[in-house]
């Protein structure tokens, strides 16, 4: 298993917004969802994973419905609203924005010099 | 708009929060299910599994509270988990539970309705504008032993009118009763006698008509009247038919020229009538200024901005510039007096006042001791769940958080307690207000009203705050691996948590201790009082009070008259063996005494001048009251008819003019100058002295006892004796047949046994004793619920530590000694400590003592005794349960 990286603040939001925007998915599908598209690298602490999404449910970025789990068990579902799809191609487009831009930050070479 | 989505969210929660609630449960169980399934799948073990996945979660509570936290809810929400939460806890434990509600209810519940009445009697305001302006004038003699003589006629004129310069207004008044009208039975109802500028002065302005006017203050031109709006709708159908009406007082017809506002009341007066306070020109003069009688009142408003020392100063001034030439003034000086102003409020309530205040006190000690039994149970409570706390905070749980659980809990408790306390408190006050609403001087007013449960909610939430705090922070302050470690394993507790809960007890105790001991030395002082004797045989005897008024009574002769026939009549009724009239009786409530010039007695100047009681007797009155004779003989019915001037005096009368002799022969005068050898008085006869006011009188005063026609009174009280004690109800009844023979016109008011008039003037002593008892027992019972609690609460933390001692050979009565010694040291502690406070509030507490002092060392040592020995009781079942514990058992819980 790769080393798994510290979630940056702030990003928590934007990745359960990116993992339920695929399909519906419960809490514990969440969390294996961001494991599983970030390549096993990102652990999402489980202590911050309800807050969050008590969180995004509040601000009607993401509403939940109780459904049926694969073995047949009472799980709550939550899928994207279409005012968290907004959020998630802004979020998505700012993050690219920040990422390429440190990237270009870290990569400049001293030709200042 | 955030705000928008905030309320939207709270409905739907307070609508849906139950399932909120259970649907977040539902879908964190699943979590850690799930979670538990996939370490399963890695081949762990199911217990394993569901451990591991419990960690993953972190502390499950504080992520429920930051989930309803997240929902914009936090303060709602958390306030509702944490009383469920706390509801849940306190339902698991029902003895402390109903022990802190009951505790936390008698407490609060006796403060309060004490509170009330003190609120409404001290610290209200009079009910009339600009209350604190209003003083009250009265005349004392302190060294004569008279305190308080009222104000003069003549006090009146010379001060009113802008003569004392203080004072915006200056009225007088005095509360009387009269009959009205002449129909019908008689019926005596109060009525209050004032100066023209009295409704002007308390301010009461009158609704209808005008007040009375400055001429209408001469005897024979007094014929008007107001009366109050509720005495005018009994009577006449419109004000207007009511203004120019004629009415009847005491047999003499009088106009209604004035009506009061409804529910009219000044002062402990409830009086719909009110006429003038006429007086003849001789009673004005100057040479009448020192002839009060305490019949007669001022009150005056003062000026704006004139303070009471200033006033009080300019009345020091004219009384000293009229008292230079006074033929009596030296007497007077010597006798101490002077005129205090002081505030109407405050010279109200002057009697009632320390009877309210060691109510109060002993309510506050009763609070204190309750409080520190509940911080006491909740520390152990508290310790109790110091690994609960300690294992959260290892797991992540804010201190925060845990604080306001703790809170929460204690907050829930208050609440609860106090909305008993309530219940209790109103019912206090109903019970204070059926006890004294008469004899407390604003006691009708007594209620529960914005103010008591202003304070009310105060004081809970103090409380609530005070129990909460040391048992919220003393988890949090022991550091987590020592709690993780040393409560459980080492088998040792933290020294300083155990010394804290042992230091409220001792606290407690002091408080317990101080309130038995108070009460139980009001207890002493009743029955000291009780013990003294009245100086009378009141067992078979029964007064009243009768008022000749109208005209067929004009004179001291006709007033003769009455008591020869009605003596007569009297002593004809069935079981009555003497009968007789006296201007004042024992406990009677007046108490006036009034100067005597004895023949050849030379005052020394540094003597003051003595006060004595003097009042006219007419018929039997001696026997008939149980009076006994030293020497000499009683007065009878036939002194008033005789030429010779005779009176009797009592032995402390006697004593006090001529000690080691003879009473017998010696000669008087009444009033302060002798008059000429023809006009003495020979005393003839020695009686027994009696108290006039009350069992616990300290005074000798002296008394003088004048045949009925050299001290006429129209206000009579009338005595009859019977052949046995229990016949009292038909000795009234035929007392008031009698009277209604001879005049069927006169009302007899206040019928009482003589023994019901002393038991009447000892309730002040009474009701402050018998609630002092009250409030110990639930103070003892709270100090036993505590020391039972830290005790079995120490035992349970060293089960370990006897555990060894008891494998190691120690014998139960080791461990209990051990336990014991710790006990009773901190239980000297907290007597010491109330024995201090006792001290320290000695002063107060012997003003309120009778013949008992307060460090008594009799009663001190068995209070002691009693808190000890309940304390002690209160160790024997956790002790028990110790000394027998099983090593093997404890050794091998951890």
């Amino acid at each position: 298993m790769p080393p798994s990286a510290e979630i940056l603040p702030g990003t928590l939001d934007m990745l359960i917004l990116k993992a339920v925007s695929l399909t519906p998915l419960h809490g514990y599908g969440v969390l294996q969802r961001i494991k599983q598209i970030s390549g096993d690298a990102l652990d999402i602490p489980q202590g911050s994973l309800y807050p969050a999404l008590y969180r995004l449910e509040h601000q009607e970025l993401i509403e939940a419905e109780w459904g049926q789990s694969d073995n047949n068990r009472r799980a709550k579902y939550y899928r994207l609203t279409s005012a968290g799809r907004r959020r998630l191609r802004l979020e998505t487009a700012g993050w690219n924005r920040l990422a390429s831009a440190i990237a270009l930050a870290l990569n400049a070479t001293g030709e200042e010099r | 708009m955030r705000l928008l989505v905030g309320m939207r969210s709270l409905l739907r929660l307070l609508r849906h929060r139950p399932s909120f609630e259970s649907n977040m449960d539902e879908e964190l169980r699943f979590h850690i299910e799930e979670q538990a399934e996939e370490f399963l799948g890695q081949g762990m073990g199911r217990e394993e599994a569901l451990r591991r996945a419990r960690l993953a979660m972190s502390d499950l509570n504080t992520v429920r509270e930051e989930c309803r936290g997240s929902r914009g809810l936090l303060l709602p929400g958390r306030v509702y988990g944490q009383c469920r939460y706390a509801l849940r806890l306190l339902r698991k434990s029902p003895a402390f539970t109903t022990t802190a509600l009951a505790t936390i209810a008698l407490c609060l519940g006796a403060n309060l309705a004490i509170f009330a009445a003190v609120h409404s009697v001290l610290l209200r305001s009079l009910p009339f504008p600009k209350a604190s302006r209003l003083v009250a004038l009265y005349n004392t003699y302190p060294r004569a032993g008279v305190y308080r003589d009222g104000s003069s006629v003549a006090n009146y004129y010379e001060r009113r009118g802008g003569k004392i310069r203080a004072f915006r207004s200056a009225s007088l008044y005095y509360a009387g009763s009269a009959i009205l009208g002449n129909a019908g039975p008689p019926v005596r109802i109060p009525l209050l006698g004032v100066s023209p500028e009295f409704f002007s002065t308390v301010g009461i302005p009158l609704v209808a008509g005008r007040s009375f006017e400055e001429g209408e203050m001469d005897p024979g031109r007094d014929r008007v009247a107001v009366v109050s709006e509720d005495f005018r709708r009994s009577h006449w159908s419109s004000r207007r038919e009511a203004l120019g009406a004629a009415i009847r007082i005491d047999g003499v017809d009088r106009r209604v020229v004035g009506i009061a506002p409804e529910n009219f009341r000044f002062l402990s007066s409830s009086a719909e009538l009110i006429i003038p306070a006429s007086s003849s020109p001789e009673r004005r003069r100057s040479t009448e200024r020192h002839s009060g009688g305490n019949v007669m009142q001022m009150v005056a408003r003062l000026n704006d901005g004139v303070s009471l020392s200033e006033a009080q100063a300019q009345i020091d001034a004219q009384n000293a510039a009229l008292e230079t030439n006074d033929p009596s003034a030296k007497e007077m000086a010597a006798a101490g007096f002077r005129t205090a102003v002081v505030s109407l409020h405050a010279d109200h309530v002057a009697t009632i006042r320390p009877f309210l205040l060691s109510l109060q006190a002993g309510s506050v000690l009763l609070l204190l001791a309750g409080c520190l039994n509940l911080a006491n149970l909740q520390l152990v409570r508290g310790a109790a769940r110091v690994r609960e706390v300690a294992v959260r905070r290892a797991l992540g749980a804010g201190s925060g958080a845990i604080v306001s659980e703790l809170i929460t809990e204690t907050t829930l408790l208050t609440l609860g307690g106090s909305a008993f306390g309530l219940v209790l408190g109103w019912f206090g006050t109903q019970w204070l207000r059926s006890l004294g609403a008469e004899r407390l001087p604003l006691g009708s007013g007594i209620s529960f009203d914005g103010m008591a449960l202003a304070v009310a909610i105060g004081t809970a939430l103090a409380l609530s705050v005070l129990l909460g705090l040391p048992a919220a922070l003393l988890p949090l302050r022991s550091d987590l691996q020592g709690a993780l470690k040393s409560e459980s394993r080492a088998g040792t507790i933290s020294r300083p948590a155990q010394r804290f809960r042992y230091l409220l007890l001792a606290g407690q105790v002091a408080f317990a201790f101080v309130l038995l001991t108070c009460s139980a030395l009001l207890g002493v002082s009743l029955k000291n009082a009780l013990a003294v004797s009245p100086g009378f045989n009141a067992s078979r005897s029964v007064t009243a009070s009768i008022s000749l008024v109208g005209n067929r009574y004009p004179n001291a002769q006709s007033g003769l008259l009455f008591t020869e026939r009605a003596e007569r009549e009297l002593l004809r009724q069935p079981g009555v063996i003497a009968a007789g009239f006296a201007t004042n009786i024992p406990f009677s409530g007046y108490s006036g005494k009034s100067a005597a010039t004895v023949q050849g007695y030379v005052r020394h100047s540094s003597d003051s001048p003595h006060g004595h009681y003097s009042y006219g007797v007419a018929g039997d009155y001696f026997r008939a009251m149980g009076f006994s004779l030293k020497s000499g003989r009683f007065l009878d019915a036939a002194d008033s008819r005789r030429h010779e001037r005779v009176c009797v005096v009592d032995d402390d009368f006697a004593r006090f003019y001529w000690p080691g002799r003879s009473a017998l022969g010696q000669h008087l005068f009444p009033g302060s100058a002798a008059g000429p050898d023809s006009e003495a008085f020979t005393v003839v006869g020695v009686v027994a002295a009696v108290k006039q006011a009350s069992l616990t009188d300290p005074e000798r005063t002296g008394a003088v006892y004048f045949p009925f026609i050299y001290r006429p009174q129209n206000n009579l009280f009338v005595v009859v004796r019977g052949v046995a004690s229990n016949l009292e109800s038909s000795l009234e009844r035929s007392l008031e047949d009698a009277i209604h023979r001879v005049d069927p016109g006169l009302a007899v008011t206040g019928k009482l046994p003589a023994q019901a008039r002393i038991g009447a003037s000892l309730e002040v002593r009474r009701s402050p004793a018998e609630l002092g008892v009250l409030f110990s027992v639930i103070a003892l019972l709270l100090t036993s619920v505590g020391t039972y609690g830290v005790v079995s609460y120490a035992a349970a933390l060293r089960r370990r530590e006897i555990g060894i001692r008891i494998a190691l050979g120690a014998r139960p009565s080791q461990i209990w000694g051990y336990f014991l010694g710790a006990t009773v040291t901190w239980l000297t502690a907290g007597l010491l400590l109330g024995a201090g406070l006792l001290l320290l509030a000695a002063k107060a507490i012997n003003s309120v003592l009778f013949g008992v002092h307060v460090m008594d060392p009799a009663a001190l040592i068995a209070c002691a005794a009693v808190v000890i020995c309940l304390a002690v009781v209160a160790c024997v079942a956790p002790l028990w349960r110790a000394g027998r514990l099983s090593p093997l058992e404890t050794l091998s819980e951890n």
